[in-house]
């Protein structure tokens, strides 16, 4: 028996249309756990929804084997499989009532009736929904139905229960409301999600774990932290928050997995290697996110000497008040620019420092990431 | 200016009349396209028996149909009439029956179905729409002796057409109407709704009855009137297939046509007219109903 709720091994997914061939998920492998919030994150074409097709059973893999609850997946249609799903548009049957489409899959277990509906009001009552099982779907609003569709499928007490960009269709403040709620109910429920979205913030809120894709190919699995602190690809570096990129050559790896990069303009940075990095790369790009960097003048000499810090001389080009933070730009000689976030703890801070000066950038040599370029 | 001022009148003038024009358009239009049917429902309550002019307002017609369809005395036979709309809703019910089956099930396989050469078969499915009737029921014609001399030839059984040519000629153009119609009424269902219901554990047999049946039946309602009214109405196909004392009732109006206008006749195709505008209605306003929740 696998501890796993749900295993992905080596799953590829071609579609052919007007005989072009796409490879839609492309050599996925994954293992979620069981009572875990997982998100599949990526640009819209990037075979998430494909991905949790492929699990619900409404897709099958050209190649690859998924296992549910160590069973293996193959042949087994939709209907028989202990998932269920909750729609990006819903897919409320209009046809019934509220009550009805809740009771729809217990009826279909051949639960009886009063029985089912029984467990409907309750499901009702869990998505925070009540006295509406009268009323039929369109009479409700899109977050109502929203809720109508996660009872729908909560009511069955699937092991995994999947989501398709379930807030989506939601104004902000309902989705941001939403949020919290389902990560609660995730919690009290204590079912395996499977999210997808193309929110990172989203992803990053709600996921115990996160599995960023892009074209079909699954690029990092990790915890949102893993994946905000340390992206091992430029694409996730690039699609989750703001990073900036710095090209430079690698001239030589520690042990300590760190390594020696050669800026553009001659100095030499100790950075930390991502695990991803091409074994025989030479052109790199070092990822810092702005939050990371800090500014001092460039009188502050100790900041130099501290053990682990990286310091470089920069002219600030220009800031830019963003409320809570102020957005630096700063020119590492003529071709490196970088965007420094300094929080505005104070007053004062944010006037410091002026277009034109010469300042100090420094930052932590773990808050870097050698990426391939 | 001065020179101005007549172009700009002009201007005005022909723009006026161009209104007029335009007003006058639809009537005279709608005139060419009602005006006909006027004239037979007019004069199916026309005292005289004439067709010459209007006498005066009367029932009569009706009611000869009526007393002879009750049995009572009238001074028109319907024996052969009432046979003949006998054999209409005969023919109307079995065709529709069978085309509406076949026509839904064809819709489904377009609408849901992948498989080789649908684009193609998706375009045959509007060509008994298109090609005349004529054409259609010649070849009908043809297709039967063809088929019942090969018949002959192979069982020694000599077939002749009747009600079964009948019928499965309707069934052939039936097919197509139903088919679009039912085939427009899928299109707008979200196929989303068919995968939930997968998802919440119902087979393919059981999600078609519990959710896509019940989505589609207006559409299939709509389709099966739209058959039953173009099968009571069909003269054209019914003339070139039919057999001995399989006469309907477009074919027996025909007839009697023939033989002399009699106000009856007047009376019996307004009462078509009417049955007809009913079921239409009937269809299209269940192709509507509801159409905006899918």
């Amino acid at each position: 028996m696998s501890t796993y709720d749900v295993e992905l091994k080596d799953i590829v997914k071609v579609f052919e249309s007007g005989g072009a061939r796409v490879r839609a998920v492309d050599r996925v492998s994954v293992e979620i756990e069981d009572g875990e919030f997982f998100a599949l994150l990526g640009p819209s074409g990037c075979g998430k929804t494909t991905t949790l097709r492929l699990i619900a059973g409404f897709e099958q893999p050209t190649s690859g084997h998924i296992l549910i609850r160590g069973r293996a997946m193959e042949g087994i249609p939709a209907y028989h499989r202990p998932v269920n799903t909750v729609f990006q548009d819903y897919a409320l049957f209009p046809h019934l009532t509220v009550e009805q489409n809740i009771m729809f899959g217990l009826q279909m277990e051949g639960v009886d009736k009063k029985e089912a509906r029984k467990r409907a009001l309750e499901a009702l009552e869990q998505v925070r929904l009540p006295g509406v099982g009268e009323r039929m779907p369109h009479h409700l609003s899109g977050g109502q139905q929203q809720r109508v569709a996660l009872a729908r499928a909560l009511v069955k007490q699937p092991a995994v229960l999947l989501l398709d960009e379930p807030l989506g269709a939601l104004d902000l403040k309902l989705r941001k409301n939403m949020q919290f709620e389902l990560k609660a109910l995730q919690r009290d429920v204590g079912i395996t999600f499977i999210y997808v979205t193309h929110d990172q913030e989203e992803a990053i809120t709600m996921a115990d774990r996160i599995a960023v894709m892009n074209e079909g190919l699954m690029l990092q699995v990790g915890t949102p932290k893993e994946i905000y602190e340390h992206p091992q690809t430029h694409f996730v570096a690039d699609f989750i928050g703001e990073t900036n990129f710095i090209p430079g050559a690698l001239l030589q790896r520690g042990g300590d997995g760190f390594g020696q990069v050669k800026l553009a303009d001659g100095t030499v940075i100790r950075a930390q290697l991502s695990h991803a990095l091409d074994s025989a790369a030479k052109a790199v790009t070092v990822a810092v996110r702005p939050e990371r960097i800090g500014i001092a003048a460039p009188s502050d000499r100790p900041a130099q000497e501290i053990d682990g810090l990286t310091a470089l001389d920069a002219v600030l080009a220009g800031s830019q008040y963003i409320g809570t933070d102020t957005r630096y730009t700063l020119a590492l000689g003529d071709e490196i620019e970088l965007v420094a976030r300094l929080q505005n703890v104070n007053n004062i801070d944010s006037a410091a420092f002026q277009a034109g000066q010469r300042v100090k950038v420094y930052w932590d040599e773990s808050s870097t990431t050698v990426l391939d370029q | 200016m001065l020179i101005n001022e007549g172009a700009m009148q002009r201007n005005r003038r022909i723009r006026r009349l161009g209104q007029v024009g335009l007003r006058l358009n639809p009537i005279f239009a709608y005139f060419f396209l009602w005006a006909p049917i006027l004239v037979l429902v007019l004069f199916s309550f026309n005292s005289s028996r004439s067709v010459a002019s209007f006498t005066g307002f009367t029932l009569k017609w009706y009611g000869n149909i009526l007393n002879n369809m009750m049995g009572a005395e009238s001074a028109f036979s319907t024996e052969l009439m009432l046979n003949a709309f006998r054999n209409s809703l005969f023919v109307g019910t079995v065709a529709t029956a069978i085309s509406t089956v076949l026509g839904t099930m064809i819709a489904l396989a377009m609408a849901r179905g992948r498989f080789p050469g649908k684009g193609l078969i998706d375009g045959l499915l509007f060509l008994p729409v298109v090609i005349p009737e004529i054409t259609q029921a010649i070849s009908l014609a043809i297709f039967f002796k063809v088929a019942f001399d090969w018949f002959a030839l192979m069982s020694g059984e000599r077939v002749f057409p009747g009600f079964h040519t009948i019928i499965a000629a309707h069934v052939t153009f039936n097919i197509s109407y139903v088919a679009i119609v039912v085939r427009a009424r899928l299109a707008n269902m979200n196929p989303r709704l068919e995968e939930a219901a997968n998802d919440l554990g119902a087979n393919p047999w059981r999600a078609f009855w519990r959710v896509t049946f019940p989505l589609i039946l207006p559409g299939v309602i709509s389709g099966a009137l739209l058959a039953f009214t173009l099968s009571l109405d069909d003269f054209v196909i019914t003339f070139f297939t039919s057999g001995v004392g399989t006469t309907t009732l477009p074919v027996f109006v025909y007839g009697l046509l023939k033989l002399t206008v009699t106000p009856e006749v007047n009376a019996i195709s307004t009462i078509m007219m009417v049955l007809s505008t009913l079921l239409i209605g009937i269809s299209l306003a269940l192709q509507g109903r509801s159409a905006s929740r899918l």
